[in-house]
């Protein structure tokens, strides 16, 4: 995946709708470019339109340049609690009713796209922000937290892992934030990252699918043009300093019942020659049943019942990590050796052909398998308009891959996978104070 | 699943950018105050009320030689190819009682060995062409699957190793030594989901002595399986007479059909027919099952009963019956459980209607304080439904998202060869999804009383709540008798 979402520091509103008759697909070629027109509104909001006609369906995502990195210490949780506050009603629309409208009545002609842009343009120009909406919403996030995070097996380790290979504030703190957090936010504070944030020249917005480009583009200036901007938002700084040596953390989890291994390698920004190195050298690594980690320490070692990994793509450095469910009972730093030994050998030796085929070819059959979803294709250009300020990358991503060689995977082997650049968190059953009891009549 | 289920559908696309995170109205946590704001229509926002009308892209249909269905739908857009294959007699509803995971086990065994390729090369292989090919068997399910995809360039090869493990898997014994091992360790780590449990004992309790009652293989049973067991439900159960075979995206049905009798030539039909288990019936009298998970911060909750299957004329109006309960964050279990009374981040209502009768099922997770709250208004709701009729708008709306959810699904030619499948497994008519949206639209207030009323009985609610043990015991012995269990699956106290 491009862009994981429990990541990505930019936030994403969107919907997709349906308004025509399915049209007959049976065009002779395929054509596998995406046509993206572009155009700047007075008030730098940035406008992306990909016409396409053979499926009646579109999708909006309006892109803001914001995530968790712009938190500061003490108020961490904000850019993803604006998530649920985009849903709490605008001059114009009610509490809770986006959600109503989109689910009631996306799926008629024509008016559906006004209701689209109506909907975004208002949150955009005058989002409600309150304390009872505040308050109402921490305590969502903090449902949302227990979900996910408090209630389940290895459900700290993401934290964990953060925390311990980032030194920079930027990275080193999750997005969900603290509960201690949450609950210190003003409405001051909120209407703040509100205003500087969620700005029409920090935003893009993105159209795809079966629409008018002429018409659409009237609606979106009468929508969003009056929507004054805002002075630009300040750039955060995401450097980290030289690591000295490799960083180690043991957690106990009360939940999981057997250990995990997570090994992270602090790689370059998204989007940069050496990432695609990295991102190809780790699925030939990890990435599957065919790959070296999962035939060494699953198959042939039978160490481990799973092993996984990936390159993550973030506009600062990025982390590639590599996960490991050893079998319960075998020796955690024998399995770490047998992973070194094999980013060793990916050090001294060129990969196979095969190999760099393999990843050519997935990536390929993976955009084919996505880009029918025009929801996809609008959250990708957006997405990729904001990070990099490239929404045709789209189009060139999988030549971008294509590019890796097999001297690139060697060199960033040798330059990235080196203890100075790791960090390990081993996550551990907690051990079990007592039998329990069994409970009483 | 084969149901439409389109209002997880249209969330599956919300989510993606910005989830249901939306719509809660917490008011602060474990107190009765009144909420501070609830949710609110302006009615300003222009909406078109035009209802969709829809004509679905039919496959190309035709039957091989050896009776294997299959269904092409042609979509040139994209060079890829995606390929789903429904073996109707081998899934885990037919096997053998006391033997739960050879099914399974079968079907991830395709992938480890054949005469010709090791289960490296297969891996290999499969990874050079870029393809994909997964193989299983899911508990409560009567079919094995075999789902593959691939760039359409080089289908013939990777088609190929798909027929290999299809017709000739040779089972070796060292793999399948090594597979369950894995197996084993993972029944163990599943065992640390509230999710799992939930299910587990959930299942349990409304299937009762059927087959679907069972969600996974243990590990007594697990080291039971020899190959050559694998083999024999192999070689009886992966026929094609019953088999379908759906293919979705760059190709052209009048050349492939000619390869596919070449391709698939070695799989031969066989005399077997389907014997189906008796159908479970609802269970009667309350009953309230703890899954004691020390240490929980939130109760996960799930009530219902068995209620239909999927040929049952209900079936629509089940659809829309759910959706008004608590088919995605516009219905009334998400609106007033979230909404108003902040318990949690999500609650729903789902049903699983399949060729045997399946439960309606409402559920979430909560914080273990609201554990109460929560009780008194799952039940509120199931009484509201069978009780009042269902407002004209509220049910105006219902319908309209379920259409409207539907015609966004068909964006994907997977989806409308799913649907495409779903209308051979079951034997409906040709034009059964072009008229699905008129027939939800012509569901009544009425109708809808009169399913809940017959699927949805409060005193017959199986209970499961997986939790903190010590602190809901004493909350949900209101609610019924009351057994528990360890996260190992152990009956550990019950009610006399």
């Amino acid at each position: 995946m491009r862009f994981p979402k429990s990541l990505a520091p930019a936030a994403v509103f969107a919907l997709a709708t349906p308004h025509l008759l399915p049209a007959e697909t049976g065009r002779d070629r395929p054509d596998l470019r995406v046509p993206i027109q572009k155009v700047k509104l007075g008030n730098g909001l940035r406008v992306l339109l990909s016409e396409d006609h053979s499926a009646p369906t579109y999708s909006i995502a309006v892109t803001y340049n914001v995530g968790s990195r712009d938190e500061r210490p003490g108020r961490t949780g904000f850019a993803h609690l604006f998530e649920h506050m985009m849903f709490q009603g605008s001059a114009n629309v009610g509490k809770g009713e986006h959600f109503i409208l989109i689910q009631n009545y996306g799926g008629s002609m024509n008016g559906t796209l006004e209701m689209g842009l109506y909907l975004e343009a208002d949150r955009m120009r005058s989002l409600a922000v309150n304390q009872a909406n505040l308050d109402n919403q921490r305590h969502a996030v903090q449902e949302e937290r227990r979900l996910g995070i408090d209630n389940q097996p290895y459900g700290k380790t993401f934290e964990a892992i953060l925390d311990t290979a980032y030194d920079n504030f930027a990275y080193k703190h999750a997005p969900i934030g603290s509960m201690e957090d949450l609950n210190a936010a003003s409405v001051q504070d909120v209407a703040d990252f509100f205003r500087i944030y969620y700005a029409p020249n920090n935003a893009v917005l993105t159209l795809v699918g079966d629409f008018d480009p002429a018409d659409a583009l009237a609606r979106i200036r009468k929508h969003f043009e009056p929507i004054p901007s805002q002075p630009a938002p300040p750039v955060p700084d995401t450097t980290e300093p030289a690591q000295k040596s490799e960083r180690r953390r043991t957690l106990e989890d009360a939940f999981a019942q057997t250990p995990r291994i997570d090994i992270v390698h602090k790689i370059p920004p998204g989007n940069t020659p050496d990432w695609y190195a990295v991102n190809v050298m780790s699925q030939i690594l990890a990435s599957g049943d065919s790959s070296r980690l999962y035939q060494k320490l699953v198959k042939e070692k039978e160490v481990a019942v799973s092993v996984f990994g990936g390159a993550q793509a973030r506009r600062g450095p990025s982390l590639a990590s590599i996960v490991v469910m050893p079998r319960p009972g075998k020796d955690f730093a024998e399995v770490e050796r047998l992973v070194y030994e094999e980013l060793q050998r990916v050090k001294a030796e060129p990969v196979a052909d095969w190999e760099l085929t393999k990843v050519r070819r997935q990536e390929r059959r993976a955009t084919a398998q996505q880009l029918p979803s025009t929801l996809f294709r609008a959250i990708e250009i957006g997405t990729s308009a904001v990070y990099y300020d490239d929404p045709e990358l789209i189009n060139s991503y999988d030549d971008k891959i294509e590019a890796v060689t097999k001297d690139d995977i060697q060199r960033v082997a040798r330059t990235y996978l080196n203890d100075v650049n790791r960090a390990v968190v081993i996550t551990v059953p907690k051990p079990k104070a007592a039998p329990a009891a069994a409970p009483s009549h | 699943m084969d149901c439409p289920n389109p209002s997880r559908l249209l969330l599956a696309g919300l989510v993606a950018a910005a989830p249901l995170a939306a719509l809660a109205q917490a008011p602060p946590a474990d107190t009765k105050e009144v909420p501070l704001s609830k949710v609110e229509r302006k009615n300003r926002v222009p909406v078109s009320k035009d209802v969709l009308r829809v004509k679905l892209p039919r496959p190309v249909e035709a039957s091989l030689r050896n009776g294997l269905g299959v269904l092409v739908m042609e979509d040139h857009r994209f060079p890829a190819v995606n390929v789903q294959l429904l073996i109707q007699e081998a899934g885990p509803i037919h096997e053998p009682a006391g033997q739960p995971g050879l099914a399974s086990v079968t079907a991830q065994m395709l992938r480890e060995g054949t005469p010709s390729r090791t289960s490296r090369q297969l891996a290999e292989e499969l990874a050079r062409l870029g393809a994909t090919l997964f193989a299983s068997a899911s508990f409560g399910s009567d079919a094995a699957t075999v789902n593959a995809s691939g760039m359409s360039d080089n289908l013939e090869e990777w088609f190929a190793v798909l027929a290999d493990v299809l017709v000739n898997p040779s089972f070796p014994g060292d793999e399948l030594a090594k597979l369950k091992q894995r197996l084993k360790v993972q029944l163990q780590q599943q065992r640390s989901t509230p999710f799992f449990l939930l299910n587990e004992r959930f299942s349990r309790a409304v299937f009762g002595t059927h087959p679907a009652a069972v969600v996974a293989a243990t590990p007594e049973s697990l080291d039971a399986l020899a190959p050559e067991a694998l083999a024999r439900w192999h070689r009886e159960r992966y026929v094609p007479q019953d088999a379908i075979l759906a293919i979705a995206g760059d190709v052209r049905a009048a050349e492939l059909m000619p390869r596919l009798e070449k391709w698939l030539e070695g799989w031969r039909r066989t005399e077997l027919s389907p014997v189906f288990p008796p159908n479970p019936q609802p269970v009667s009298g309350r009953k309230v099952l703890i899954v004691d998970r020390p240490g929980s911060v939130q109760t996960t909750l799930a009530l219902g009963n068995i209620a239909i299957e999927r040929r049952d004329p209900d079936y629509v109006a089940v659809v829309v019956m759910n959706r008004v309960v608590g088919g995605g964050p516009a219905a009334r279990l998400f609106l007033n459980l979230r909404e108003e009374k902040g318990y949690t981040y999500g609650v729903y209502s789902n049903f699983l209607a399949l060729k045997y009768p399946g439960p309606w099922r409402a559920g979430g997770d909560m914080r273990t304080e609201v554990t109460e709250g929560a009780m008194t208004e799952f039940l509120k709701e199931i009484g509201r439904i069978r009780d009042e009729k269902v407002p004209d708008t509220e049910l105006e709306e219902a319908k309209r998202s379920l259409v409207a959810s539907f015609a966004l699904s068909l964006e994907q030619p997977t989806q409308l060869l799913g649907y495409a499948i779903t209308r051979k497994v079951y034997g409906f008519p040709e034009d059964y999804w072009d008229t699905y949206p008129i027939r939800i639209m012509a569901v009544t207030a009425d109708d809808v009383q009169r399913v809940a009323r017959r699927y949805v009985d409060p005193e017959s609610l199986q209970i499961v709540a997986v939790g903190d043990g010590g602190k809901i015991r004493a909350v949900m012995e209101k609610y019924g008798p009351v057994e528990v269990y360890d996260t190992e699956g152990r009956l550990v106290a019950a009610d006399h």
